[in-house]
């Protein structure tokens, strides 16, 4: 514990090289125009710039012996900074987008996004270091996430991501409605017909192989040509049988997306529901059954809630895995967030395609936390109470 | 009491057990005992029928097992196994009630009785009831093991290796408490080893197998006295069977009355084990030994030529 920690000291260097270096925010007159870039030195002046960076310098120092003490307020001081992003992000507006161009907009440079990258690792690091529990890390968030949330409500009006969003509020809220939505069915139904499939692979080594072989085919076609491939037979079938096409279902839209989508997920799912069930010691079993249970005790009470924990495993990847997927979709106009990354690709505004793929990222962090934090919690092959 | 008439059992056309006849008592320990692979394990699991045998018929307390359904069987039957097979994700106290749960014995009925076992087998309630199987040692996992399988009172008990993923000390002593346990509850047991040791310590009939037969079967000292072949005779330990029989005797057993001579020095308990005498003879360089009662009085004495038998014939005291 008395020697540095070089991970964090590496990080708060490349993070001050990065800061002082790199463009901090950009400003332009309207959302097509390229924008001017300034660094931190060119908003605030030099002194301004310097006195930025110490929070970077008192981090890095303290980590230079890393006792708990140290790494406990190098923490404190990774979240404040954490916290105190949207309000630089302000003092620049401020000082640099000019009130009287109403189109005017500021955009988030790449220090900015690399301050935030390296202060997010940061807090891994330190989360480890200090052994903190998952639930811990996002309550750390809690506060940063509260200070980015009111700058954004209240002081960052000319943020060019914010002025995307003001244009679009009900079509944003209705796209991670739907993305959702096709993010639940899709692990939902893969979850239903993954578990019987895989108590059928259990049953019969002929059908494991069949259904190993054809899912990893799936697998292996690349997302936007699976799509492509389902959109002639769901287009025929909605023009010749009517109860198809009465249910909604075409070429394009939310059929084909989400059947692609269980396609996906049915690998990961049947994956981890077969070598879950199938990896339960061999010792337990034989001795459930030695003691007398039925079939269908050893079933329910045994196997199932020991497999439980790496199925959800199954689960949490399936759902960060379509949460992704998803976002092709919007090419066959299944909608979801994935919508605005290729209109802002298609219009070369960088700040609507971030306003797409930040939700999903936010979305796959969530989802990954919130389903690795149960899975652990059901698992007692671990000690009980040893945080993970 | 359990018996076996002639059973085989087939896996494909290999025979893993070929026509063994076998007869446990009733409160017996009947240890089989033979290399890996000779159709122990699969003996003793044809008993619960978790192995279905192929030919002949077994039979507990003469009815034959195919006439149970299987789980009323094997709910009558304990059963033990080294991994444990303790339920990972249930409390001990959880897992030694499974049996009686599955009998649906009353709530109050079934948390009296594990109560009960975890004083019987030494696990304090308070310290061990809400652990978890990964929290225990080796040790303690196998009294559970133990526990559960004593759950509902069956008159039998079928012990797989129990003790064989154990260090020796360890081992050692949950061989004496299983004595001890033995002695008190008279069950009917089937233990499976390959530790001759564990066995001769152990077993009141020792089955030796081999190659899915029984080679020889009888009480531990018979067949050290005259084991059939050179196989059982290298199992028992070849020249060292001699110091495996001292080490089943008792000194009680070959001990003369105090003589008109003063008494040795060098002293013996009278229920240690003839081996344990010849090792302080050897220790003390003498060849006389006082014996002991539990008082710490001389009862008796213990010479080189009684301990040998040298005086065999002449009476015990």
């Amino acid at each position: 514990m008395r020697r540095p920690n070089v991970v964090l000291l590496a990080l708060m260097l490349a993070a001050l090289v990065g800061w002082l270096g790199l463009e901090s925010v950009n400003v332009a007159a309207n959302r097509i125009v390229l924008g001017t870039g300034f660094r931190a030195h060119q908003v605030v002046g030099w002194p301004g710039a310097l006195v930025s960076c110490l929070p970077l310098v008192t981090v890095a120092i303290l980590v230079r012996r890393a006792t708990r003490v140290r790494l406990c307020w190098a923490l404190v001081l990774v979240v404040l900074m954490l916290m105190a992003m949207p309000a630089w992000l302000a003092i620049a507006a401020d000082r640099l987008v000019d009130p009287s161009l109403p189109q005017s907009r500021l955009g988030i440079g790449p220090a900015n996004w690399l301050l935030l990258f390296l202060l997010l690792l940061s807090l891994i690091e330190l989360r480890v270091r200090l052994a903190l529990s998952r639930w811990a890390a996002w309550w750390l968030l809690l506060p940063v996430l509260a200070a980015w949330w009111l700058a954004l409500a209240f002081w960052l009006e000319p943020l060019a991501l914010l002025r995307e969003y003001r244009g679009r509020s009900d079509p944003f809220q209705t796209a991670i409605l739907v993305h959702l939505s096709l993010v639940g069915a899709a692990v939902g139904i893969s979850l239903v017909v993954g578990v019987l499939l895989a108590l059928a692979m259990r049953r019969h080594a002929g059908i494991q192989r069949l259904v190993f072989s054809v899912l990893n085919i799936v697998q292996t076609m690349p997302s936007l040509a699976l799509f492509g491939l389902l959109l002639a037979p769901l287009a025929w079938l909605a023009a010749n049988v009517d109860w198809i096409a009465a249910l909604g279902i075409s070429g394009i839209g939310w059929a084909p997306a989400l059947l692609a989508l269980v396609g996906y997920s049915l690998l990961p799912m049947v994956r981890n529901t077969f070598v879950a069930l199938s990896e339960v010691d061999a010792g337990v079993i034989d001795s459930a059954r030695g003691m007398g249970m039925s079939h269908r005790q050893v079933f329910l009470q045994v196997r199932l809630p020991l497999a439980l924990p790496v199925m959800l495993e199954g689960v949490r990847i399936t759902t960060v895995q379509a949460i992704g997927l998803t976002a092709v979709a919007a090419l066959i106009g299944a909608g979801g967030l994935g919508t605005f990354i290729f209109q802002g690709l298609g219009q070369a505004a960088m700040d609507l395609v971030l306003l797409g793929a930040l939700p999903i990222l936010f979305l796959a962090l969530v989802a990954d936390t919130l389903l690795g934090v149960l899975a652990s919690r059901l698992d007692h092959r671990r000690d009980a109470g040893v945080p993970q | 009491m359990i018996e076996l008439f002639e059973v085989t059992k087939r896996f494909g056309s290999e025979a893993a057990v070929d026509g063994i006849s076998l007869r446990v008592e009733k409160g017996q320990l009947c240890a089989l005992v033979g290399t890996s692979g000779c159709g122990k394990s699969t003996t003793l699991r044809m008993i619960n029928r978790l192995i279905e045998h192929s030919e002949g018929e077994i039979h507990i307390d003469g009815q034959p097992v195919r006439r149970f359904k299987e789980e009323t069987l094997r709910r009558r039957i304990g059963y033990a196994i080294q991994s444990t097979g303790l339920f990972p994700h249930w409390t001990v106290e959880r897992n030694i009630g499974l049996v009686p749960r599955l009998l649906k014995w009353p709530r109050d009925r079934i948390q009296a009785r594990v109560e009960e076992l975890m004083s019987l087998l030494g696990l304090p309630m308070e310290s061990f009831a809400d652990k978890y199987p990964n929290q225990l040692s080796g040790g303690q996992a196998q009294r559970v093991g133990v526990a559960r399988a004593l759950a509902a009172d069956p008159d039998i008990l079928l012990m797989d290796e129990p003790f064989g993923a154990l260090d020796p000390i360890t081992r050692e002593t949950l061989q004496f408490e299983l004595r001890d346990l033995q002695s008190r509850l008279h069950k009917t047991i089937v233990f499976v080893t390959h530790d001759m040791d564990e066995a001769l310590r152990l077993a009141d009939h020792l089955v030796v197998m081999r190659a899915g037969r029984i080679v020889q079967q009888g009480a531990p000292l018979e067949l050290l006295r005259d084991p059939i072949d050179a196989f059982v005779e290298s199992l028992l330990g070849g020249e060292d069977r001699g110091l495996k029989e001292a080490a089943l005797t008792p000194v009680s057993h070959r001990m003369l009355p105090l003589g008109p001579h003063p008494i040795a020095q060098a002293r013996i308990h009278r229920d240690a084990s003839l081996h344990q005498a010849l090792a302080v003879m050897f220790r003390e360089h003498v060849d006389r030994l006082t014996v002991v009662d539990v008082e710490d009085m001389p009862v008796g004495e213990l010479t080189l030529r009684c301990l040998v038998g040298v005086h065999r014939g002449e009476p015990g005291a």
